[in-house]
């Protein structure tokens, strides 16, 4: 006979579930085409006309100004499509420097007017505003935000408003360039509704062909759809786009987001296959992320290399190692890793290596290297970085021959 | 080719010799073992290229041959069944059939001409010690060794002969084990790295009893001989890191607390530690000594205090508390000295007394504290 079992849930859970009832209030920051209006800012040349943040050749676009958005172009596209689209766009990225420190300039301006926010990317904010309207008035406060931003920095940014994290964000989209679009609480699906599918974020080309072969082209279309034929379509995922078509979705601020890994990768402006050329690379590579490591106090216990062939097949492998962030002891790993994973010959497009197991800095001594002596040696040519660029000091592989 | 074998001590053979094989090997004959049988004597042999090992028993048989045969499904086959005289009969295709009093099983063995040959013993140099030496040796340095490819010549033991005896030592570059064993006579001054691989089979195939083993060495290869247990590996051919200048001669602080309360209470308090770092500090005053770890990740803490004596001025020092568990478990005395001088300088574990033949030294390199 089968047994009985009865699940008792205690009622505490439902009653302390916080703000359960409240409306929330999430603002989305958006920074318009982030290192473009960067670039426009260091020179005011480029001002009103089609530029290309994004590596020469063969890199792809990393953002576009609207002018060159008017031709075709968007980000991620190869920079050689985008060329052939609008072959006079000036193509850049000289103040590359200086993206991140921006960056943190505007999360400056942020954190000294909000109690909770998330810096979601490097040019994107989600702040939490609940309990705002009590006194300001939420719109106001976003919009006086909005402002501040725009005017300490020089940088156009968008913003959207509503009760959720992924109508906040596709109300930026939306009031892009530098504009601000509001969805009143309760009027969520009259600005989600008419939009197409392919609007809410993380449907891609594929879940929308999907669905549009069941007749599903609008979101409207996806909240009239009954949500076990979403599950059916879609899987786990469709059941939360129903959710999300009837204007309910996450309105969670995570602020202690902890770094899990960190890396660096170089896509090359023609295919490589001297072992010699991208030993150096790596060793840059390497040097370049284990300077971020010891900059945030971290040790690694993993290594990872990532070799991308010229037909875009991509292998990456990754050992342990003994927790560390010592360039010497990090970089043999590297090689030796690239050296087990690379088929010889094979020209290569990109390399990139990432530390991740990521610990607070305690590092174990060693008998035989003075790991202390060494730590300080890298300590002090992290500084020297610091004070006078990064390009001051590099190991002596990665220093090119002088002309003449 | 025809032989009759007792299956129990057949198996009890084969499992001494069977750790040898790998399971995902590149040459499909390294997963069979070698049976060569003459005069009522059979010898299996295994290897995996690095490794040889072989074992003889007796049987019955008639005549003399040799055949490969896959090594898992013998070992299957006789772990289930009961103990009995079995026969194996093996025709020109190398086709095994096995009967038992519970019926026949059939085996397509491989043509043993094609089973890699045995390093020669060419050129060796002896000398022989008691198993007991040897697997006391083994357990006490084995545990020390490294994982890391990068340093071969860590990722064996060290044995180092000379006219004062065997010194065996292994290190991660972390911490450090010698092990003395001054009652061996040794030929010459000479030195080689054992792999870690032999070393552990040869710890679970031979008895730590008082025969004698010998062992024969020449520039490639170790050779042990253990009654019918043979075995040979390959050496690493790798220099062994200069560990005498690390050994500190004159740590002066010495602290002395008794081994098993000291390893219970690392053991207690390091649960609370970060997993990765595994770090307890000691914090050393007087006659206590307090062991302190924590996870701030977690919010964790773990805090102890226990009696020692102490004769230096108060030291506080992080260790990786895996390691120190580790070095604990090899001494063999009540009581540990541990002898250091500053919190970022490798500190030395004794233990109190040891046999008049053998001497243990082992040292640990602390964790540097972020300031």
């Amino acid at each position: 006979m089968p047994r009985q079992v009865t699940i008792s849930c205690p009622k505490e859970i439902y009653l302390y579930t916080p703000m359960a009832d409240t409306k929330r209030y999430i603002a989305h920051f958006d920074l318009d085409s982030f290192f473009v209006s960067v670039e426009i800012r260091n020179d005011p040349s480029l001002k009103g006309k089609p530029v290309l943040v994004g590596g020469y050749e063969r890199g792809v676009v990393a953002a576009c100004s609207y002018e060159a958005r008017k031709f075709g172009i968007h980000s991620a596209m190869p920079m050689k499509k985008a060329m052939q689209l609008c072959p006079q766009a000036i193509v850049t990225n000289a103040s590359r420097s200086d993206y991140s420190k921006y960056s943190r300039w505007v999360t400056e301006i942020i954190a000294a007017r909000v109690p909770l926010f998330e810096k979601a990317s490097i040019d994107e904010f989600y702040i939490d505003l609940t309990g705002m309207d009590k006194f300001f008035g939420v719109s106001k406060y976003a919009k006086e935000l909005r402002k501040a931003i725009t005017t300490e920095t020089g940088l156009p940014i968008s913003c959207g408003l509503s009760s959720a994290r992924f109508i906040s964000k596709m109300a930026t989209n939306e009031a892009k360039p530098n504009g601000f679009l509001e969805i009143p609480q309760g009027k969520e699906t009259d600005f989600l509704w008419p939009l197409g599918i392919e609007k809410i974020n993380g449907v891609g080309k594929q879940t929308e062909q999907q669905l549009k072969n069941f007749g599903i082209y609008t979101i409207e279309d996806i909240a009239k759809t009954p949500v076990e034929l979403m599950e059916r379509y879609a899987g786990k995922w469709g059941e939360s786009l129903w959710h999300k078509a009837h204007g309910i979705g996450s309105a969670e601020i995570t602020t202690d987001w902890e770094q899990k890994s960190m890396s660096h990768e170089n896509t090359f402006d023609i295919d490589y296959t001297d072992i010699s050329f991208l030993h150096k690379e790596l060793v840059r590579l390497t040097e370049k992320t284990a300077y971020s490591l010891r900059e945030d106090e971290k040790l690694t216990g993993c290594v990872t290399v990532k070799i991308r062939y010229s037909d875009f097949e991509t292998t990456s492998r990754q050992e342990t190692v003994d927790y560390t962030a010592l360039d010497d002891i990090l970089i043999a790993k590297v090689k030796d890793l690239f050296n087990k994973s690379y088929q010889q010959g094979r020209p290569v497009r990109l390399l990139g290596v990432r530390f991740s197991q990521m610990i607070p800095f305690t590092m174990q001594m060693s008998l035989f290297d003075n790991n202390a002596e060494k730590l300080n040696l890298y300590k002090t040519v992290d500084e020297i970085k610091d004070r006078f660029g990064s390009k001051l000091v590099t190991k002596a592989v990665n220093v090119k021959k002088r002309k003449g | 080719m025809k032989f009759i074998v007792s299956s129990s001590s057949l198996l009890k053979q084969l499992q001494h010799i069977s750790g040898v094989i790998n399971a995902n090997t590149v040459l499909p004959i390294l997963e069979d073992f070698l049976f060569e049988v003459e005069k009522n004597k059979l010898t299996v042999v295994a290897t995996d290229l690095e490794t040889v090992m072989r074992v003889q028993l007796d049987i019955e048989a008639k005549d003399s041959g040799k055949v490969c045969i896959p090594a898992k499904i013998l070992m299957d086959s006789l772990k289930n069944i009961p103990d009995q005289p079995l026969t194996f009969t093996i025709d020109k295709n190398f086709g095994i059939e096995i009967t038992s009093d519970n019926g026949k099983y059939k085996v397509m063995g491989e043509n043993p001409d094609n089973f890699p040959k045995e390093p020669a013993a060419d050129d060796t140099t002896s000398f022989t010690m008691t198993a007991a030496a040897l697997v006391t040796a083994i357990n006490k340095t084995l545990f020390a060794t490294s994982n890391d490819d990068l340093r071969p010549a860590m990722t064996g033991v060290f044995f180092e002969l000379d006219k004062k005896g065997l010194q065996c030592v292994a290190t991660d570059a972390h911490r450090l084990v010698r092990y003395k064993r001054t009652e061996v006579k040794c030929p010459k001054n000479d030195s080689f790295i054992v792999p870690r691989k032999p070393l552990n089979l040869l710890k679970a195939a031979i008895p730590a009893n008082e025969d004698e083993i010998t062992l024969s060495y020449n520039g490639n290869h170790l050779f042990v001989k253990h009654g019918t247990t043979q075995m040979s590996c390959r050496l690493i051919d790798a220099r062994f890191p200069d560990y005498k200048v690390v050994i500190p001669a004159d740590n002066p602080y010495r602290l002395t607390v008794n081994k098993n309360d000291f390893q219970s209470a690392l053991r207690r308090v390091s649960v609370f530690s970060n997993k990765s770092t595994n770090q307890v500090a000691l914090n050393i005053s007087g006659s206590e000594l307090q062991l302190a770890a924590q996870d701030v990740d977690f919010s964790f803490e773990g805090n102890e205090r226990m009696k020692c004596q102490y004769n230096g001025e108060d030291l506080m020092i992080a260790f990786n508390a895996r390691f120190l568990i580790e070095m604990l478990n090899a001494a063999d005395s009540d009581d540990v000295n541990v002898e250091l001088s500053t919190p970022t300088k490798a500190g030395l574990i004794k233990p109190t007394e040891s046999d008049e033949n053998e001497e243990l030294l082992m040292l640990v390199m602390p964790l540097m504290l972020n300031q």
